[in-house]
Order: C-alpha cells, then sequence, then structure tokens
C-alpha cells in the first residue's frame, strides 16, 4: 500500500548494510542512513497526513539512530530490514506525538511551578541519594581536573580554562598567555601553539614535555 | 533529502557513537563553521553529512587507525587529519564532562591550582 509509493532498499541491500553494522564497519551507519532515510520518512507522511514534516524526520531519525547504535535488535530471520525499521519509526512517531500533547497539556502547570517562586522545584534537589551521586560525580571530575592540570604553568591553566569554558576567541587566550601585544596572525600562532601542547598532554596522558 | 540527511547529521552531533560528535567538538573548539571544517577535513562539503553519519573510530588503538583510514579512504581525506581531528574532538568531549560535573556542584575549577607555587628546593 504506502510502501509502493516510496523506495526503500531491497532485502538483500538491507541485508548487506545490516551485516557491515555488524561487523562494525565504519561507513556502514552513513549508508544505512542515506539509503532508508528519505524513504521512512516519505513513508511516515504518507501514512500521517496531518503530522507535520518535522516531526516525521524526527520520528525517522529516532528510528535510524537507535537501529545503527544496537543492530542487533534487528533479527534478519523475522523480516526485511526496511519493515523492521518502519515498524520502529512508527512507534517512535507515536512517542513523539504523545510527548508532544503531554507538553501541551503540562505547559499551564509548570508556568505555575515557576509563578509560585519557591525553592525546591529541581526534581530530586532534596534527595540525598542524588545529592551522595551529585557529589561524587563532581568528586571524580574536579580530581580528573587537576590530574589533567598536573604540571601546567599558570598560563597555560589559564589556557585550560578557557578551552573549558568554551571560549574560541583568540584574544582571551592571548591576554591569558601576554601574548596580546604580537600581531594578530602571532598571537593566533601563538595561541595555536599551546593549545596544541595543552591537548597533545592531554591525549598523551604523560608528565609535560616542557 | 540532503536536508532530512543534514538534520539527522546535525542530530548525530549529540551521539559519541557517531564522527559527527567528535567533529563538532573539534569544529566547536576552533570556532569554525561547516565551510571551514570541510576544507580543514579536506572533504567536500557536500559530503560532510556522510562523514558526519559515519561510526566514530573505536578507541582501540589497533582499531582506531583502521577506522580512520577505513572513512579517510571512502572520502578521500587525509588521515592523520581526521585523526588529529577526531582525538582532539574527543579530548574536548571529555573535559567538557568534567567541566560540566564539576559546575554543577559549584566552585571553581582549578582555582586551587592556580598560585605558581615556587618549585620545591633540592635536597642539600
Amino acid at each position: 500500500m504506502h510502501r509502493s509509493i516510496v523506495n526503500f532498499p531491497s532485502p538483500a541491500q538491507g541485508l548487506a548494510l545490516h551485516l557491515r553494522l555488524c561487523d562494525s564497519d565504519s561507513i556502514a551507519p552513513a549508508d544505512l542512513c542515506r539509503a532508508y532515510l528519505g524513504p521512512l520518512v516519505a513513508w511516515l507522511a504518507a501514512r500521517s497526513g496531518r503530522v507535520d514534516q518535522q516531526i516525521c524526520e524526527s520520528a525517522a531519525h529516532d528510528a535510524l539512530v537507535t537501529y545503527v547504535r544496537n543492530p542487533r535488535t534487528y533479527d534478519p530471520a523475522r523480516g526485511d530490514l526496511g519493515a523492521y525499521l518502519r515498524m520502529a519509526a512508527r512507534g517512535d512517531l507515536f512517542n513523539l506525538l504523545q510527548r508532544e500533547a503531554k507538553h501541551e497539556k503540562g505547559r499551564v502547570a509548570w508556568m505555575g511551578v515557576e509563578d509560585a517562586g519557591g525553592a525546591g522545584n529541581i526534581p530530586g534537589e532534596d534527595d540525598p541519594t542524588s545529592r551522595a551521586e551529585r557529589e561524587e560525580e563532581a568528586g571524580r571530575a574536579k580530581a580528573f581536573l587537576a590530574a589533567i592540570a598536573e604540571g601546567f604553568t599558570r598560563r597555560e591553566r589559564d589556557v585550560l580554562n578557557l578551552m573549558l569554558a568554551g571560549e574560541h576567541k583568540t584574544s582571551p587566550f592571548a591576554s591569558a598567555l601576554g601574548v596580546d601585544s604580537l600581531s594578530e596572525t602571532e598571537q593566533r600562532r601563538e595561541v595555536k601553539k599551546v593549545k596544541d601542547r595543552i591537548l597533545k598532554r592531554i591525549q598523551r596522558g604523560g608528565p609535560p614535555d616542557g | 533529502m540532503a536536508d532530512a540527511l543534514e538534520a539527522l547529521a546535525a542530530r548525530a552531533a549529540g551521539e559519541p557513537f557517531f564522527l559527527a560528535c567528535p567533529l563538532a567538538a573539534y569544529a566547536s573548539s576552533e570556532g569554525i563553521d561547516d565551510a571551514r571544517l570541510a576544507a580543514a577535513l579536506g572533504c567536500p562539503a557536500q559530503e560532510l553529512a556522510m562523514l558526519r553519519l559515519c561510526r566514530a573510530p573505536r578507541a582501540e588503538p589497533g582499531k582506531f587507525w583502521d577506522d580512520v583510514n577505513e572513512v579517510a579512504v571512502r572520502f578521500g581525506i587525509d588521515p592523520n587529519v581526521l585523526a588529529d581531528a577526531v582525538r582532539r574532538g574527543q579530548v574536548i568531549l571529555r573535559l567538557r564532562e568534567a567541566w560540566a560535573g564539576a559546575s554543577r556542584a559549584g566552585g571553581s575549577l582549578l582555582a586551587a591550582r592556580d598560585t605558581d607555587a615556587p618549585p620545591p628546593e633540592d635536597p642539600p
């Protein structure tokens, strides 16, 4: 029926892609997504006329991502990969629509929570177990960062902090390194050199090479 | 279809399974857009979505290079350039995770180490 209006890969092509995925072929996820995304979106859109195209795309994305990450959830002995993905995408579309509906319904209630302005609205905030887990995680994270920073000069640590903060303009790094009086090209070169050195050390995980 | 594939590649940036994830971290840390990322990798811009949808190289030493070479050959790019971008991206991702974890608990990250203590003196 609806399947006839879209060109899904043949069962053989599907099986070949599935086997490549299971064999950890690096390119297989890309080839599989290219082969199935268009047909899946078209198939969903044809079946769900009033549903927004973007929601159909999201559902197809969900189905493909879930499958390529866990290809063994599909059993070729039980049918064609296209059929499996259509079923998965239909389920994901249903879930997305349900979530949308809940979101619409919950909006007033959520605004009510915000308007109340009281403390303790963050879920799990006062739960001792969650707090302990967060503290434990923070402890591990701090230890990890401290180990990384071991042996870095103060300026390198400043550069690292800027990188951690997501900074990508050259000037804050140049200031941190005290090279802001140099030309822009020289600044960029110096900053890149230090960033490279930091990243190399982190990748190596060994002591600084000075 | 190209748009849908690009949207999927963009979504894959949040999934460590995909090459899109470390490449996005790399691009963001370098402050470069898609066109410059493609240029930096030596990959045709129209192939970037497909490149991103490849699986990220596995961490095991031998497998990492196998995977990188496989992708590099398919897209006609220099494996060393790709490996460098992926490794940098992965480092940035680990740092971001650590940063997020530490930030949730508040406090400064490396402040305790921001003082330049004098080096220990040599023993007499």
